[in-house]
């Protein structure tokens, strides 16, 4: 079964912005599906269009079969929904929260105590229940708000940008979290991200989106291989240009840099490396120093669309202020 | 429709919690009013300009109305505030019907702006006014108070989603919120009125408010149904249009 179904979806908004222009996907039930592409691709108008709170233009979006517009309360009722703004009342405390969006969500009286206790634990929350969630750092909001997203246990999770901002090892506690909740529920998960190790890492099937457009898809691994870009970074004694000559039968690519290293671009560097330093030492070349470097998704989006996904190391809160305000405008 | 109910009671629930960690606000808010009954109320007391007995009396309930209308009116700050953290956009994407969402912040805006009703009546009979001493008809005045300020809430939630920016928002609140004070039978009886004015007062909701609550607190005989139905109708309409504009907001 499917969890998410797309097909042909435009939507244009009122000041005469395309934001989607076409898309077409599928997420299969249970497994984790990224949509990665750079701000302004047209991310948050798909999640927005998939939680049902804006309607497409045209074209036909499905959620386990249910379809956004016609059938949005079943829709409602499947999906948990992380906002990439924080979407939490930060004058009351984490528990509080819980409580109210638990009510809000229409959750059993007789469940709601142990469904809560449960996330708390679960998100590692339980210390900081009750102090107000102003006085939380940015990874415990973030998984407050996905233990929220949880309280109804959805099918399918629907994450926009959920770490955006946040240091490394929040980022780490957060995925873990969200794997957890995958393999124990079996539960899907679709997010939208402008990391590209985030997509690489945690995306069983990855979706590449630029200007409302799906350039590329699938599992990180196959997308890697589009592209012939696993380097080896090689120094060695003796003529770079000789061994140049040489090892041209392995790479269309080859380049001798200033510092006298030669860099070889390749399909599959773990088995051609071997071969490559027998080869050189049966004629003389020592090696003395072998590096690989791995493509990663950006360098198959920046072949595909002749641009980065980029902006990775820049501030996240001016990131975050910009996006939002392309949100607001509805670009 | 009991779950809708729920999610309703549950939005009050989180203003009722809010309030309790941090009152400031319905404290500051109610210094205003509190100098409108202290200090008009009492310097207009000696003076017989208009033709009222216990003037304090007679204008502490259109400065409850004042004070509570203003704080509903300004209470969709924190909508605009939430269309730009992903409240509203969970809400929107939750199961709660979108009427509910608008009924339920209508409820809890409503629920902030009548505790005023409690701090002027309070401050009122301090400098002399002079209420009715049945609780029954205190509760219900409180109860008319929070109805209203429902609607006013809707209205708030309506501007809200037309203007753009906060500051915006506050100027119109301000230019709204002075003239319904004004133009009612808050400070002084309609038939003193140029007829002008009066005619704005008639189709003012706050008149008949004020005239409900004066029928409550100081048992003057009224027409206390005309007054029920008029405010009833007037938080239909506020409720149709902000429930109408409520899918704008996000857009």
């Amino acid at each position: 079964m499917l969890a998410i179904s797309v097909k042909n979806l435009v939507k244009i908004y009122s000041g005469g912005v395309i934001a989607l222009n076409g898309i077409n996907l599928a997420v299969e039930e249970g497994s984790s599906h990224a949509i990665l592409g750079p701000n302004g691709a047209g991310k948050t108008t798909l999640i927005r269009i998939l939680t049902t709170q804006i309607k497409p233009t045209r074209g036909e979006a499905k959620v386990f079969g249910f379809d956004v517009v016609n059938q949005g309360n079943k829709v409602r009722e499947l999906i948990g929904y992380v906002p990439q703004e924080m979407s939490l009342w930060s004058d009351l405390t984490g528990y509080e929260n819980m409580l109210i969006y638990s009510k809000i969500y229409g959750i059993d009286s007789s469940k709601r105590g142990s469904i809560i206790e449960e996330l708390l634990d679960f998100m590692d929350l339980r210390e900081a229940a009750n102090r107000l969630v102003k006085t939380y750092s940015g990874g415990m909001i973030r998984r407050l708000e996905i233990a929220i997203a949880m309280m109804p246990r959805p099918r399918l999770l629907i994450l926009d940008e959920p770490t955006i901002g946040l240091d490394p090892r929040a980022r780490r506690i957060v995925w873990e979290r969200l794997q957890a909740y995958k393999k124990e529920r079996g539960a899907t998960i679709f997010f939208a991200t402008h990391y590209m190790d985030e997509a690489d890492k945690y995306a069983d099937m990855v979706s590449l989106i630029d200007r409302g457009k799906i350039v590329a898809e699938g599992a990180p691994s196959n997308l890697k291989k589009l592209i012939e870009s696993d380097r080896i970074i090689l120094k060695i004694t003796g003529n770079a240009e000789d061994a140049k000559k040489l090892l041209l039968e392995y790479s269309s690519s080859i380049i001798i840099s200033n510092n006298g290293e030669i860099t070889l671009a390749v399909k599959d560097p773990a088995t051609i490396l071997p071969i490559i330093i027998e080869k050189l030492y049966s004629r003389g070349f020592v090696v003395l120093e072998a590096k690989i470097v791995e493509a990663t998704l950006d360098d198959v989006f920046i072949k595909l669309t002749g641009r980065s996904i980029g902006e990775e190391e820049k501030g996240t809160i001016s990131e975050v202020m910009s996006v939002r305000r392309a949100i607001i405008r509805g670009g | 429709m009991l779950k809708a109910i729920e999610s309703i009671l549950a939005m009050a629930e989180m203003e009722l919690r809010r309030l309790k960690h941090d009152p400031i606000e319905i404290i500051t808010r109610a210094v205003q009013p509190i100098l409108w009954v202290t200090v008009f109320g009492v310097v207009m007391a000696h003076r017989i300009m208009v033709n009222v007995e216990d003037y304090i009396s007679f204008i502490a309930p259109g400065v409850v109305l004042q004070s509570a209308t203003f704080i509903a009116l300004a209470y969709g700050i924190m909508l605009v505030f939430e269309r730009e953290s992903g409240i509203l956009k969970k809400l929107l994407s939750s199961p709660i019907p979108r009427t509910s969402i608008v009924i339920g912040r209508a409820l809890a805006g409503g629920i902030r702006a009548s505790t005023q009703y409690i701090i002027v009546l309070a401050s009122a009979a301090l400098v002399g006014a002079r209420f009715t001493n049945n609780l029954l008809l205190l509760i219900t005045g409180y109860l008319v108070v929070t109805y209203v300020c429902m609607g006013f809430t809707a209205i708030s939630i309506l501007v809200a989603s037309l203007m753009k920016t906060r500051e915006r928002f506050m100027g119109i609140v301000g230019a709204i919120s002075m003239p319904l004070f004004f133009a009612s039978n808050a400070l002084y009886p309609l038939d003193i009125m140029p007829e002008s004015i009066k005619l704005f007062a008639l189709v003012n909701p706050i008149t008949y408010t004020v005239d409900l609550l004066r029928a409550l607190l100081l048992n003057s005989s009224i027409n206390a149904f005309n007054d029920v139905a008029i405010i009833t109708l007037f938080n239909i309409i506020a409720f149709l249009l902000a429930i109408k504009i409520i899918n704008k907001i996000i857009e």
